[in-house]
């Protein structure tokens, strides 16, 4: 296994969105989800999945409702809003640019200045 | 769209607390569970799971925490947690907050009181009057000169022709802007009471229904043929009428005319002008029987009537105002001789009219700006205060923030508490503000006919919560930042002392600015004062003690001329009999008061027309005036009764002339014998010269003016006693009721009693200055005391070690008292810059002294120094008793 790296700040509400955005999930799936994708190379903690969560749903990026999970028991389904895909891509665009920058200056060499 | 997602999310989290706590509790248990069955899953017992999952989830209950703070359901309840442990901490400490709660309650009552003043006057419309932001004000306003002398009111025949020509309004009123005082006949005896006139559509244009019987009809209001009808000011139905429910129908003899009540106005509708509630009201063209002035409906240069217009549904006042001076054109070209220059203005329709609004409001903002003076030297003391408990403090914050409280929960903590004390601060002010206002307006000379409602409506509540409010947060802001500045382990560590100088610097800065803001309000009190008595000292020319006076009007029940004469012969031979009277005598109108009458005059007795005569005023005597005034004869002699008799030709005429006139037109000549032309009296001889006083205003240059033996109708009876003139009042009243029962005086009082009119801009000014810069003073007193104090507290392990070092007591002294005289002057030096910047404003209201005046600024300057000398003395012999073993074994 790779090592696993600490989340950026700010980076976490990025992530539960785009995990959403793949299809409703509860909060453990959500945390799941970013794992499988991650391939396990991001930790996360999962104490701080949920005020997360909270928070985002109170801006209204995302909605919840209780559902049934896989093993019939109940559980909060968390989905993306309208506001949240726009959310979603406005920061997807703004984390790329950011990391284009952020690459063009590390990747400087001395002869280029 | 967000904002109400939120809205809602948070209001279902605060008020549906329960749901949200199930939900959450559910959803994590829900985690915790499936994580673990994953883990039995991958081979691990269950309980080893249960360990696992939890141990990986973390704090479960901080989790929660964040999760509710998330939905903002924390808010209130964090709100009332700090607002409980504020209270708290007050009542910890209750002498020192109820010493800010009453500063500050005395600078925002003050304010209060102030601004319910501004309200009265300039904010609240006309009560009980309908859509009052539709109606204007018109003016004419003379274009040759500028300022307020430009503003005249309308007359009568301008008024028909605005109302007849204009497109903009629906309709025009017009009332008279000067009530009358009339002689009431009830039953025989003559009482005084307001009547206001007005046009027979005043009440139905402000949307004023009668309370009892109909209000004016237009047809009420015809000039050919006016009717004699009245409605009556509600108070005065009630309070001199017992509230008779017969009394429309019934008839009131009013100035020799009986006139029948058609109705009572609403309560609290007084008309459209501020301070005057009128008895009565009648149609305008009435005025020949109330006024007894048959030319006051033609002439075309008494300008007398105040007109309100109401605006047509989608005109505005911009257009209105164009027609207005398109239809001034107009008037200025069939009137070329009396209308030339004369434009049109409209104004809002305000309670004090549009033309004066600029005057009041200076006033009030001086008011205003001295009053916000006391706030802000109260808010600095507060905030001083609360600097001292925030350094105090320091322990609890750092303990707070180590338990995990964040920068904005301390700040909001601090400023809790500091709304807290304001608040009530901004209730006791509200008290405050409920009692001074009538205070206040009992400073009103009582020869002035206003009855001015001051009410603590919607307006003042809102401006003394946004003032307390506002107050709270300043002076707790400070307090607040400094207090989350604290460095968590070194405090914890017990090594807070060392910090403490760099912190009382704030301290320092603030009390400096309280001195100079203090000096300001001291030089300006100072200066106040100092003018009131010389205002007071000023000799006006005439004796202010022994004589009392009584303004009659026998003209105005209908007397023809020879009776008016006969009615005021017999008086002054009553009068004259009084046993404790020395001499009496009339004048057309007391010096110092509100009439006026000027003229121009030449020298020698030829009526060159034409040529610019030297400007005077003339007041108008009986003989013995000079005697009953006290008012020295200089040369010459007084009137005798034969020369008060009418003039009969153009010329063989008398006058007294004042000594400045004597020496503008004859220098040191010899002026008795000489003979002048005053307007169309040509050939006066001078027969006596009197020494001058002051006539138009206390603070006057010397003015030149003539006396004329003539009188008409109106006079004041002037009486000169030789005990106290208050004794009299009643007997002279009882001796006009003796001469003619039908005659009432309308300003029965003494000399002293009158003069309060003259001088009630001083005094004013005086007492309120006086009152601020006393209370600011006690203020800054104690705030130095509190600054000096917590430094000597701070600095006590220190002043131990300098005295076990040898430092005498002397030393030490000197060194907390020069501390705090350091403080002193440099907020005096601001303080001095400062006032030389701000009272120029004063100094319209100033008699006889500079505002720069060098003795009043010294003297502040001293007086504030040894004030701030005795707030150091006493923290200062604290200090030199401290005892260095004890000092220094505190550490």
């Amino acid at each position: 296994m790779d090592k696993q790296l600490d989340l950026l700040q700010g980076t976490l509400d990025m992530l539960i969105l785009k995990a959403i955005s793949l299809g409703p999930l509860h909060g453990y799936g959500i945390l799941l989800r970013i794992q499988q994708i991650s391939k396990d190379r991001l930790e996360i903690q999962q104490g701080s999945l949920y005020p997360a969560l909270y928070r985002l749903e109170h801006q209204g990026w995302i909605a919840s409702e209780w559902g049934e999970s896989e093993n019939k028991r109940k559980a909060k389904y968390y989905r993306l809003t309208a506001a949240g895909k726009r959310r979603l891509q406005a920061e997807t665009e703004n984390w790329n640019s950011m990391a284009d920058v952020i690459a063009g200056i590390l990747g400087t060499k001395p002869e280029e200045i | 769209m967000t904002f109400w997602r939120r809205l809602r999310s948070w209001s279902q989290a605060t008020l549906h607390r329960s749901s949200l706590e199930n939900d959450m509790d559910a959803e994590l248990r829900f985690h915790v569970d499936a994580f673990a069955e994953d883990l039995v899953r991958s081979g691990m017992t269950r309980q080893e799971a249960m360990r696992r999952a939890r141990l990986e989830f973390g704090g479960i209950e901080r989790a929660k925490e964040e999760c509710r703070d998330a939905r903002g359901a924390n808010l209130l309840g964090a709100l009332a947690q700090d607002l409980r442990y504020g209270l708290r901490m007050l009542g910890k400490n209750p002498g020192s907050a109820a010493a800010v709660v009453l500063a500050l309650a005395l600078g925002i009552g003050l304010n209060t009181t102030v601004f319910s003043f501004v309200n009265a006057l300039l904010l609240r419309p006309p009560t009980r009057v309908a859509a009052p932001d539709k109606l204007l004000q018109l003016w004419l306003r003379n274009r040759g000169t500028s300022g307020i002398e430009a503003y005249l009111p309308l007359t009568y025949p301008d008024y028909v022709y605005y109302r007849d020509h204009n497109q903009s309004f629906t309709g025009m009123l017009a009332f008279d802007g000067d009530p009358e005082s009339v002689i009431w006949n009830r039953s025989g005896e003559g009482q005084v009471v307001e009547g206001q006139l007005v046009s027979g559509n005043f009440f139905s244009l402000l949307g004023v229904k009668a309370s009892l019987g109909r209000t004016f009809l237009p047809e009420d209001d015809q000039p050919g043929n006016p009717q004699p009808v009245v409605v009556l000011g509600h108070s005065f139905w009630q309070q001199r009428l017992d509230s008779d429910s017969q009394i429309v129908g019934k008839s009131l003899l009013l100035n020799g005319t009986s006139f029948s009540v058609i109705g009572v106005a609403p309560v609290g509708f007084a008309g459209l002008l501020v301070g005057i509630e009128p008895d009565f009201w009648a149609p305008v063209t009435m005025a020949v029987q109330i006024l007894h002035d048959s030319g006051r409906l033609t002439n075309r240069q008494g300008y007398w009537l105040f007109a309100v217009a109401r605006l047509k549904p989608g005109v505005d006042a911009l257009r209105a105002g164009s027609e207005m001076n398109l239809l001034a054109l107009l008037i200025e070209q069939e009137h070329p001789d009396t209308n030339k220059n004369l434009g049109a203005s409209l104004f809002p329709a305000t309670l004090v009219p549009g033309p004066y609004r600029g005057y009041v409001s200076a006033f009030t903002g001086l008011l205003m700006a001295v009053f916000g003076l006391v706030l802000v030297i109260a808010c600095v003391n507060a905030a001083s205060l609360l600097l001292a408990r925030a350094t105090g403090r320091a322990r609890e914050m750092a303990i707070r923030s180590a338990l995990g409280a964040g920068r904005g929960r301390l700040i909001r903590q601090m400023l809790v508490e500091s709304t807290l004390l304001s608040g009530l601060a901004g209730c006791l002010g509200l008290a405050l503000a409920y009692w001074t206002a009538p205070l206040l307006l009992a400073l009103k000379p009582a020869s002035l006919p206003i009855t001015l409602k001051v009410p603590l409506d919607w307006r003042v509540l809102l401006f003394t919560s946004f003032v307390s409010l506002l107050t709270g947060i300043v002076f707790g802001l400070a307090p607040a930042l400094r207090s989350v500045r604290v460095q968590v382990a070194p405090i914890l560590k017990d090594e807070a002392q060392s910090a403490s100088y760099r912190k009382s610097r704030l301290r320092s800065s603030l009390v400096i600015g309280e001195i100079a803001t203090c000096m300001v309000l001291l030089v300006g009190a100072a200066l106040c004062v100092r003018s009131l008595l010389n205002a007071n000292s000023i000799d006006p020319g005439f004796d202010t003690r022994h004589v009392a006076v009584a303004t009659l009007d026998p003209g105005s029940v209908g007397y023809p001329e020879a009776k008016v004469r006969g009615f005021y012969e017999q008086l002054l031979r009553h009068i004259s009999a009084l046993p404790v009277v020395s001499s009496a005598s009339f004048v057309n109108h007391l010096p110092l008061g509100t009439a006026r009458e000027q003229s121009a005059v030449i020298e020698g007795d030829h009526s060159a027309s034409g040529q610019n005569g030297l400007s005077v005023d003339v007041l108008r005597v009986a003989p013995g005036y000079f005697e009953t005034m006290g008012i020295s004869l200089l040369s010459g002699r007084d009137f005798i009764p034969r020369e008060s008799q009418t003039p009969g030709g153009a010329s063989g005429g008398v006058a007294i002339i004042n000594d400045a006139m004597a020496r503008k037109l004859w220098l040191d000549q010899y002026p008795v014998g000489r003979r002048i032309t005053l307007g169309e009296n040509t050939g006066l001889e001078i027969i006596g010269v009197v020494k001058t006083g002051k006539y138009r205003t206390l603070g006057e240059e010397p003015i030149p003016l003539v006396y004329l033996p003539w009188l008409a109708g109106r006079r004041t009876l002037v009486v000169r006693t030789s005990g106290d003139p208050r004794f009299l009042l009643d007997t002279i009243r009882r001796e006009i009721q003796a001469v003619d029962a039908s005659v009432a005086a309308t300003d029965l009082e003494t000399i002293e009693q009158y003069m309060a009119l003259p001088l009630f801009p001083a005094r004013t000014i005086g007492l309120l200055l006086g009152v601020s810069g006393f209370l600011a003073l006690v203020l800054t007193g104690i705030g130095l005391f509190g600054v000096i104090s917590y430094m000597v507290s701070q600095r006590t392990h220190e002043i131990g070690v300098r005295m076990a070092l040898g430092a005498s007591q002397q030393a030490v002294l000197k060194l907390v008292v020069g501390h705090g005289l350091r403080m002193a002057s440099i907020g005096l030096a601001l303080g001095l810059a400062a006032t030389f910047g701000l009272t120029r404003f004063l100094s319209s209201f100033l008699y006889g002294i500079q505002p720069s005046d060098p003795a009043t600024l010294l003297g502040v300057s001293v007086g504030l120094t040894l004030i701030a000398s005795l707030a150091c003395y006493i923290p200062a012999r604290r200090a030199m008793s401290v005892d260095p073993m004890v000092a220094l074994r505190y550490e």
